[in-house]
């Protein structure tokens, strides 16, 4: 350990801090346990490069180095447990690939019997051909309302089994969502295929869906529409109270900010459609009002339409 | 077994943010997968990452590519110690014979 750790990363005394780590991480990248897993002389290389380097590399530590207050050892850091150690055992065998013998198998016939018998004792592990599974495809109707709001169900699949899928808030009819790995079985270590599942949204009896905004009808009285009030409006969310301006007209439109639907991003609008709807029996009262107004307040609503038709 | 912020204190460096992004990339896949619980392999490969990320400068992009090739010598070593040990087994005879034709074969190969 007296080795002077300047020469260790080959470096000269005055290379600015930069070029130290430069040069640590080449000597490191050549020499690290894991790039060069069984080969011990890298190991112990690396331990005496990482060791010079938790000095050069610390201004402070490579100070007290430079004046001679700490020895080349310095302080030794705790050792680490390398990956390595562990890849080639029990709890290393899930990350173990043998995509690379794929090819050997089919050059040697004992290989190939080997490895595919292998395959069906470990239950897949070094399985010769592996292949991802197939997409399963799956259709499911929504109600409009668990569309617009999202919400969480459970499909059952025609072999018995159940899939849970969350339906994302604003999901659009004929959108697909895929559900990764829910697919059928892969070969060997092939990954399992996706669920796609393609949904179809039923129709609302009186809401109806324009992109993000949520259109509706809303029948009004006649002396709603000449002096204005609140009236409740269904929402997507819920009641809620909406006001009518005074004089407002069949086909008008008021716009309930942020009452429509919410996506990750944004919300869109309500659009409620406003219609004039006269009581179902005129009586003497409403007769005799609309005598004597049409005397003194003759209107006529079809001008437009007769210039241009 | 760890749970998921046992192994994170225990990685320097090591952030859960962080960690569930390897988790989702299956760079690191958990011992227990329906519990979430890590064994002792999974640190060692979290530390290792983070290693070849922080220390060794190897990009984000960079360390699936690693793993990759890591996993697969990992999966040959194993399997040609597997085959090792079988050879071993074998009488001394039938073991020379193997020898012999290794080295011819390795001689054929352009005399490496």
């Amino acid at each position: 350990m007296a080795e002077d750790l300047y020469s260790v990363l080959s470096v000269p005394k005055t290379a600015s801090a930069e070029d130290i780590t430069k040069a640590y991480r080449k000597l490191a990248k050549k020499l690290h346990p894991d790039l060069n897993p069984g080969d011990k002389a890298a190991e112990e290389k690396f331990k005496k490069v990482t060791a010079a380097y938790d000095i050069l590399g610390d201004a402070e530590k490579r100070g007290r180095y430079d004046r001679g207050e700490i020895d080349a050892s310095g302080q030794e850091t705790p050792q680490q447990r390398y990956y390595r150690e562990y890849a080639g055992g029990e709890d290393g065998a899930r990350y173990r690939s043998t995509a690379g013998f794929e090819d050997i198998g089919a050059f040697s016939d004992l290989f190939g019997d080997l490895f595919g018998e292998r395959g069906g004792m470990r239950g897949g592990r070094g399985a010769r051909f592996s292949m991802r599974g197939s997409d399963a495809q799956y259709r499911l109707d929504v109600d409009f309302l668990d569309a617009v709001n999202g919400t969480k169900t459970r499909i059952t699949l025609p072999d018995g089994g159940t899939l849970d899928v969350t339906i994302p808030p604003g999901v659009a009819d004929g959108q697909v969502l895929r559900l990764r790995g829910k697919g059928n079985p892969g070969i060997g270590e092939g990954e399992p295929g996706d669920a796609l599942i393609e949904i179809h949204v039923r129709p609302h009896p009186v809401f109806k869906r324009e992109g993000n905004d949520i259109v509706l009808e809303v029948p009004i009285t006649f002396d709603e529409a000449v002096l204005g009030g609140k009236i409740e409006v269904p929402t997507i969310g819920g009641r809620v109270f909406a006001t009518v301006p005074p004089g407002s007209n069949t086909g008008q439109t008021l716009r309930l900010k942020g009452r429509g639907i919410k996506t990750k991003g944004s919300a869109g609008d309500q659009l409620v459609k406003l219609s004039i709807i006269l009581p179902d029996r005129i009586d003497d009262d409403l007769k005799r009002f609309a005598e004597t107004w049409r005397e003194a307040h003759r209107y006529d609503p079809r001008r437009k339409l007769k210039e241009q038709a | 077994m760890l749970s998921e912020w046992d192994l994170v204190a225990r990685v320097q460096r090591l952030t859960v943010t962080r960690f569930r992004v390897w988790i989702k990339q299956g760079l690191i896949k958990p011992a227990d997968q329906t519990a979430q619980r890590f064994s002792e392999a999974d640190l060692a490969r979290a530390t290792l990452i983070c290693n070849l990320e922080d220390q060794l400068g190897f990009s984000e992009e960079d360390v699936p590519v690693l793993l990759n090739l890591i996993d697969q010598i990992h999966g040959l070593r194993s399997e040609l110690l597997c085959l090792l040990g079988a050879l071993d087994d074998l009488p001394p005879d039938v073991r020379a014979t193997v020898k012999l034709r290794i080295e011819s074969r390795r001689g054929g190969d352009g005399g490496q």
